[in-house]
């Protein structure tokens, strides 16, 4: 009796894996494009995939994409790992933590980098009007906000507070949303705030002052983010992972070779207003990794106590 | 004598049968669900269900290495406050409004409309007023554990036997002694309803109040555990708010039974016990 239940058992799930198996062979032989979910966050950064799915780059490549927006890479990690989503976007620093965690992801292509101009790139840390700190020195022993503590945006102003000759140690960074940063900033409640676009055009519109470039200073083609999978997809359905990656890279290029057409498509996934969609500035959208850039942040997030071990960069990168 | 002490060894070993039997209710349930957990992970490999085993290895580490002192007494403290102040207000503002007819029917609608605002949404808003510090989390859980303290007071004022306000008032009790053994004595058992309601909604707060610019405390660290994919810490800090609920709960009762001990003795003999 046992032993029939278990047979029973093992025989539902070989007809459910035979049948996962066909559907996705079907899939990639053209009885119609493949349903793929990606979980990102609907910000600047992700303007060439909402490009390049209204081009039909995807399309071409028999790609039917869902965009699913969510908080950060603490959301979409965990759905590309349980394969809620097939591909992910997530910033550089969160996925080496998810990294040295033994999450089984892999980097396909870039999704946004840094313009590398110290005066003129996405996200910089702003200071009320009258504040008396005047370079990335003087923010030690400030209160900064940041959007998430123990990530991307607090490891580089360690960084760039240290090149300046400060003390990162004595930073209080605290935790605000971006939206809540402009407020914040106006009304003096932190010394300073950590934003990127379209937040940084709108506080210097108010009259906030930019007194460091945590970006571009901590490495002038620094990659802040990454679109990801998981190995196992990598394993199952490597043509689509390919297709996507192809499609991807067509989006990007696009993006950055038309930048009226990335600030138009602003206006269709936020709620940026097109005169802030027109002052701010985009990242760079290149389609190479650069893997010098990913080791900085990997270096930054060991020596900051982010991660337990050193980050296997290479186990990340393709 | 033979009979005596057989009687005394009876009623013993019936003691502890009872005793016995009243342990294997309390714990036997979170016994059962702890075992069920821990066979049901036993040999898991998913990255968001570890072992149970693996969690609890973590636990000791992770909060009685530093943390009790840098995030779980700030969180108590927090707690301790704003559940202080949502008592004191809740009383005070109760107490008033459960003794002026006119004053209920001014502010009752008011009450209602602001009791119905969930405390969360409430967060950014209290930003704007009491800045991002610890004022912002005490007030969080002010603002969600005084409803049931305050509408239960109330009620208790309301309620109060006619009869006791007439004698008390043929006694002329002064107006101090009138609050403290008439007012508050007689509202107390509704008092203690509401305060206990707002015990584990202060909790719930506490946590809440750390998810939005916060730099340490439980629920912040819960969060960040979650955040930088340390799962079993996250897990663990998830077991020790249960265990704090249910140790601020035992606290409580504790509480209650001395205080409301005479209320006990009264309700048992009004209805005819000795």
């Amino acid at each position: 009796m046992k032993r029939t239940v278990r047979t029973a058992a093992v025989g539902a799930v070989l007809m459910l894996l035979a049948a996962c198996g066909s559907s996705d062979e079907g899939a990639s032989n053209g009885d119609g494009p493949d349903a793929v979910t990606v979980g990102l966050i609907p910000i600047v950064d992700v303007a060439p995939i909402y490009l390049g799915d209204e081009q039909g780059f995807f399309a071409d490549r028999g790609i039917e994409l869902t965009l699913e927006t969510g908080q950060g890479g603490a959301s979409t990690i965990p759905g590309v790992v349980s394969g809620q989503f097939q591909f992910g976007f997530a910033n550089v620093t969160s996925l080496l933590i998810a990294q040295t965690k033994g999450l089984p992801l892999k980097v396909l292509t870039a999704g946004n980098s840094t313009t590398g101009d110290e005066d003129a790139d996405f996200g910089g840390v702003v200071v009320p009007e009258d504040s008396d700190i005047e370079d990335a020195a003087g923010l030690a022993g400030k209160t900064v906000a940041v959007n998430q503590l123990n990530n991307i945006g607090d490891t580089t102003i360690r960084e760039v507070v240290d090149q300046a000759g400060g003390d990162h140690s004595d930073i209080k960074f605290v935790e605000l949303p971006f939206p809540d940063m402009p407020a914040a900033v106006e009304e003096g409640r932190v010394d300073a705030a950590w934003v990127v676009e379209p937040f940084l055009t709108i506080t210097t519109k108010q009259g906030a002052r930019q007194v460091a470039s945590n970006f571009a200073a901590t490495h002038t083609e620094l990659m802040v983010a990454a679109y990801v999978t998981s190995r196992e997809l990598i394993e199952s359905n490597p043509d689509l992972v390919k297709r996507f990656t192809e499609a991807m890279n067509e989006s990007l290029t696009y993006a950055q070779e038309n930048p009226d057409e990335a600030r138009r498509i602003l206006g269709t996934y936020t709620e940026i207003d097109e005169d802030t969609a027109k002052d701010l500035t985009l990242p760079r959208w290149p389609t190479e990794i650069n893997v010098d850039s990913v080791q900085r942040l990997a270096d930054l997030a060991n020596q900051h106590g982010l991660v337990d071990g050193e980050p296997d960069v290479r186990a990340l990168l393709p | 004598m033979t009979s005596t002490i057989g009687v005394a060894r009876r009623s013993e070993s019936s003691l502890l049968i009872a005793w016995a039997k009243r342990a294997l209710l309390v714990l036997g349930l979170p016994i059962v669900l702890i075992v069920a957990w821990w066979l049901a992970t036993a040999n898991s490999t998913s990255f968001y269900w570890p072992p149970l085993r693996t969690i609890l290895e973590v636990f000791g580490a992770t909060w009685f290495e530093g943390r009790m002192g840098t995030d779980v007494a700030p969180s108590l403290v927090r707690l301790g406050a704003g559940y202080a102040l949502a008592l004191v207000l809740g009383v005070t503002v109760g107490v008033a409004v459960g003794s002026s007819p006119t004053l209920r029917a001014v502010v009752e609608p008011v009450l209602e409309f602001f009791r119905a605002i969930p405390p969360p949404v409430l967060v950014p808003v209290l930003i704007l007023f009491a800045g991002i510090g610890d004022g912002m989390k005490v007030l969080v859980i002010v603002s969600g554990a005084i409803w049931p303290i305050l509408l239960n007071t109330v009620e208790g004022v309301r309620s109060i036997d006619e009869v006791l306000r007439d004698t008390a008032r043929c006694y002329r009790f002064r107006r101090r002694a009138r609050l403290l053994h008439l007012v508050l004595r007689g509202a107390s058992p509704q008092i203690v309803t509401g305060a206990r309601q707002a015990l584990s909604i202060a909790i719930i707060l506490m946590v809440i109040s750390e998810m939005f610019a916060a730099t340490n405390g439980l629920g912040f660290s819960i969060i960040q555990f979650q955040r930088s994919f340390a799962i079993p810490q996250m897990f663990s800090g998830i077991i020790l708010l249960g265990l704090i609920g249910v140790a601020l709960s035992l606290l409580f009762r504790v509480v209650e039974s001395r205080a409301m001990a005479w209320h006990r003795g009264l309700h048992h003999t009004q209805r005819g016990g000795n």
